[in-house]
């Protein structure tokens, strides 16, 4: 081989070098380029169900506002009574402010819901009372103020010994709300969902 | 200077090596044409590549923070799904523990002095708490007219007499009806 000859494939081996480091910075750009839009369209993607998302929380916010606001107002008087003493000692304060003093028969006893998880317990209580008509109903009216989700189940109302008397059978529930065990259980079901989630994506 | 020597270096030399055929005067021409092609377009791809490198950058942080909000409004909601569930809940429990003492009060007052009521019973539905049934037992001349005068009475707080029935037994009037609240 001459020196021309060599000079010659030494040019043929430039164009070849330059050529394919061209195509291989060109192929490398173009898979760039095509992650770029990849990454467009996922941010497209992302930026929709964010919208989605905005749009679902608002109408869901707007069409709940009326039964949040109910809890709102209800959440002192639900956090009142958390155990059974403390429903006791309201309808004992009661009595004695009311001036009730004739108390024929009173049983208190708890009841446990395992399936209602707001309410996993409640205090039934049985009364007879014995006083005058107006001393009588307005211990009824304070009971129910003093505990306002209490829910009276029975209330038989008779003529007492006396005819100034009156003789009144009553029994209530006093629920003892839990609502952070709605929280707990929330808690509880995301890891599974989040699990689940991961696995359909995998 | 020798002539001999003058002479000998304006003596034609020949080539030491052949010529190339005519056609590899393409090759220089291609080198340079594959130079300026080569060089234009990793430029272009270079500028290409930037631009693309910003627009993934762009287009990653635009995903990041649109998932990060959309996680966020799904927390909301998740939160105002948890809320309004409790809500809800609390409002079923509240629905059928209204006030009794007012219907007891109101039943007293629609009653004429003449009139004797001998016993009074409301019992909550274990099925559906909101309603009450209502017992009277009652003796008097104008029963009819005082129990009239009882549901209009009882009307004034929303609640509807639902399947009336009255007894007598002896003199006492035996008045069975449950009571249903109406919607506001």
């Amino acid at each position: 081989m001459n020196p021309k000859q060599l000079a010659c494939v030494i040019l043929l081996l430039i164009i070849g070098t330059m050529t394919y480091t061209a195509q291989i910075i060109h192929n490398k750009v173009a898979t760039t380029r095509a992650e770029a839009e990849d990454a467009e369209s996922a941010a497209v993607t992302a930026e929709n169900e964010r919208a989605t998302a905005e749009i679902e929380t608002g109408v869901f916010k707007t069409d709940t506002e009326e039964v949040r606001r109910f809890l709102r107002s209800w959440l002192p008087a639900v956090e009142r009574v958390q155990t059974q003493q403390e429903a006791e000692q309201t309808i004992e304060l009661s009595l004695r402010e009311r001036g009730i003093n004739l108390v024929r028969s009173r049983k208190t006893e708890l009841k446990t819901t395992a399936a209602n998880k707001i309410i996993p317990k409640s205090v039934l209580t049985t009364l007879t009372i014995e006083e005058e008509f107006a001393k009588v109903l307005n211990w009824l009216g304070d009971i129910e103020r003093r505990l306002p989700t209490a829910r009276m189940k029975v209330v038989q109302i008779t003529g007492g010994s006396t005819g100034r008397q009156l003789k009144m059978e009553v029994s209530f529930e006093t629920p003892i709300f839990d609502l952070a065990a709605a929280d707990a259980e929330k808690k509880k079901l995301q890891p599974k969902a989040t699990e689940k989630a991961k696995a359909k994506k995998s | 200077m020798n002539e001999y020597l003058c002479h000998d270096f304006k003596t034609p030399r020949n080539d030491t090596s052949r010529r190339l055929p005519s056609s590899f005067r393409a090759i220089p021409v291609i080198f340079y044409v594959a130079l300026i092609g080569s060089a234009y377009v990793m430029t272009m791809d270079y500028f290409n590549y930037k631009r693309a490198l910003k627009q993934k950058v762009e287009a990653e942080e635009r995903q990041g923070l649109s998932e990060s909000q959309r996680d966020s409004f799904k927390n909301e909601k998740s939160n105002l799904e948890s809320e309004a569930m409790k809500a809800e809940k609390v409002a079923e429990w509240m629905e059928g523990a209204r006030n009794i003492q007012p219907i007891a009060v109101k039943i007293a007052r629609a009653v004429q002095t003449e009139t004797r009521i001998t016993q009074v019973a409301l019992e909550r539905s274990e099925q559906v708490p909101a309603n009450i049934a209502l017992t009277i037992h009652l003796n008097g001349s104008k029963v009819s007219t005082e129990l009239a005068a009882i549901e209009s009475a009882l009307g004034q707080l929303l609640y509807r007499s639902y399947s009336p029935q009255q007894t007598k037994n002896g003199d006492v009037v035996e008045y069975h009806s449950t009571l249903v609240r109406q919607t506001e």
